[in-house]
């Protein structure tokens, strides 16, 4: 069996832009950007489902 | 043979040794009765002590979790801000009053917390500026050098310019939050603290 490494590279390219969202989310915080702050606050909660979908399709590739 | 029947399945190393040994190769006492290390002969399945792909992906899943319930809090900071007090309302402080304060002095105050520790500075005659003097490199306390007229924060020689908060030389590299003063009935008061341009 050929394995895919495709899902752990889309997971990897997930978090990464979730440390990105988190980094920004705080920083706009703290220069009173508020809409800037629930924009990725918002970001950082949709990539979860997303890196579910990815988890469970590849999954239920194999 | 009997003693074959006696060996639970699975138990191959032990069954091999037997043989081994009921072959004549004998050997000292100060062994254990297996080859392999001691930690993980009783491990069969192969890789069974990795993290394996999927276990890895797991994992991702899990961070992007966590991740996603960290940044709720402060959305849920900054949606208050938005929606109650569409401007921060700040107390008003009554710092010092006029007469005690020389052109050339400071004194620190708190503002708007207790814990927020501040610094008016009287510059000319009717030139005061006030400064959150947490410094922006690791929040020591900057204090006012009148002989160098500039501020100093003493932990990694920090400077801050007093007429604007800009620093100007060491390791900070944003200005310190300015407090926003009013002049009232010979006394200074602190209104406010300027929003942080970036
Ligand atoms: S804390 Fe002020 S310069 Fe480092």
């Amino acid at each position: 069996m050929k394995r895919s490494y495709l899902g752990v590279l889309l997971l990897c390219v997930v978090l990464f832009l979730n440390i990105i969202c988190t980094q920004k989310a705080v920083n706009a915080y703290y220069f009173e950007h508020y809409r800037t702050v629930i924009f990725y606050a918002v970001c950082n909660a949709m990539l979860f489902p997303i890196a579910l979908w990815i988890y469970q399709r590849e999954r239920d590739v194999q | 043979m009997p003693q074959e029947k006696e060996l639970g399945q699975g138990q191959g190393h032990q069954r091999e040794h037997l043989q081994e040994h009921q072959q004549g190769h004998k050997r000292d006492n100060n062994h254990s009765p297996f080859q392999e290390d001691n930690y993980t002969h009783n491990i069969r399945k192969n890789d069974e002590r990795k993290l394996d792909r999927r276990g890895f992906m797991k994992t991702l899943v899990g961070a992007a979790g966590v991740f996603a319930v960290s940044t709720l809090p402060w959305g849920t900071l900054a949606a208050r801000e938005l929606t109650g007090l569409k401007k921060k309302a700040y107390p008003k402080l009554k710092i010092a009053d006029i007469r005690s304060l020389q052109v050339g002095d400071a004194v620190e105050f708190a503002y708007p917390g207790e814990h927020d520790s501040a610094l008016l500075i009287r510059l000319g005659d009717n030139e005061y500026k006030a400064y959150q003097n947490a410094c922006t490199h690791l929040k020591c306390p900057v204090f006012w050098s009148k002989e160098q007229d500039e501020m100093v924060c003493p932990c990694h020689h920090g400077i801050f310019d007093a007429r604007t908060g800009i620093p100007t030389a060491g390791p900070p590299k944003r200005p310190l939050p300015e407090v926003l003063l009013k002049q009232e009935s010979g006394a200074i008061y602190a209104i406010g603290v300027k929003r942080y341009e970036a």
